[in-house]
């Protein structure tokens, strides 16, 4: 009798525990999910119940008898958010009456970091090229936005993204060169404007 | 000598393409190659998210989860109890609902195979001798 309430209280204890670790695991990769999930996605509300529904899959996962330990956590969550993201886009293709997000939501959501030199002109400028490049990413298939999005945005190595999306590096390569192809007249004003 | 274009530079900045003898060599292009590799910096900085956005995205998961694992869990169990009791008993039970198989006799069977044989009329006409012996 006392054997089974000590075995009860010490699962609990160990559940607890594993609660609080995967709270604080998902408090620091909460927002690089979610900005993940959004320049996927391209709508705020879409992003969030993506990044929900991210944690949600990786905790019914990780708490899945027999779960093996993970090499990299980082890579495997981005895999799952990236696949999540896809799904929906799938989806997303029949539902042409989708609401656009209103920008004040948006704004008040997120706000641009700032840049290392306090340049209000800097500033502006990164915000409206930004908007621009997240904004053709609609041009792209949805295996060009997700290499483009996690080598432009998360700056990852072809490696790490060939792992992600379990594609070979010369195929990541072939999605990324058609994405800078696609992606040409935002890219020059990005890296190029000031030159001319 | 041939500089480095937009596009080399584009696909050197996203892995496309790497560096050659002439980018290392050539200081024009090597200058410009910094100059973008500063830009791309700027790209890189994360626009911040707004804390309490964070905090009830987090609340809305640990509800979330609270709720699978409160409620979820024991009604599929429940359901794949039911399932495999419904599917038991779909089995089962029209094995007692059969009627029993009748037996006859051996020598039933053969009078009634006896007087199929002697009758010259078949059954079905025997209605119709009726008819007649109504008029």
């Amino acid at each position: 009798m006392m054997g089974a309430m000590a075995d009860r209280l010490s699962s609990r204890v160990e559940s607890e525990a594993s609660t609080r670790e995967f709270g604080a695991w998902m408090a620091s990769e909460q927002k690089r999910i979610f900005l993940l999930c959004k320049r996927m996605l391209q709508d705020i509300g879409e992003a969030d119940s993506a990044t929900q529904d991210t944690f949600i899959k990786a905790w019914q996962s990780l708490n899945r008898p027999g779960s093996a330990d993970l090499e990299n956590p980082g890579s495997w969550l981005t895999r799952i958010a990236v696949n999540t993201c896809l799904d929906r886009l799938r989806s997303r293709r029949w539902q042409f009456w989708r609401k656009r997000p209103a920008a004040q939501d948006e704004e008040t959501i997120l706000r641009l970091a700032p840049a290392p030199e306090p340049n209000a002109e800097d500033q502006i400028f990164a915000a409206e090229i930004g908007d621009r490049v997240q904004n053709a990413l609609d041009k792209l298939s949805l295996r060009q936005r997700a290499v483009f999005a996690l080598r432009h945005y998360e700056d990852r190595s072809l490696a790490d993204i060939a792992g992600i999306l379990d594609l070979d590096i010369g195929t990541v390569k072939v999605h990324l060169f058609r994405a800078i192809e696609k992606l040409r007249e935002e890219l020059h004003d990005l890296y190029f404007r000031g030159k001319q | 000598m041939k500089h480095w274009n937009e596009t080399d530079f584009n696909q050197l900045l996203y892995g496309v393409k790497d560096e050659d003898s002439h980018l290392r060599e050539c200081a024009a292009c090597r200058a410009e190659l910094d100059r973008l590799r500063t830009v791309r910096q700027r790209v890189l900085a994360e626009p911040e998210v707004s804390q309490e956005f964070l905090d009830a995205q987090r609340r809305s998961i640990y509800n979330r989860l609270n709720h699978s694992m409160r409620n979820f869990a024991p009604l599929r169990w429940a359901l794949s109890v039911g399932m495999l009791l419904v599917l038991a008993a779909g089995i089962t039970i029209p094995r007692y609902l059969k009627s029993p198989v009748t037996l006859t006799t051996d020598e039933q069977l053969y009078s009634d195979l006896t007087a199929i044989e002697q009758t010259d009329e078949p059954k079905a006409i025997q209605p119709l001798h009726k008819l007649f012996e109504d008029q």
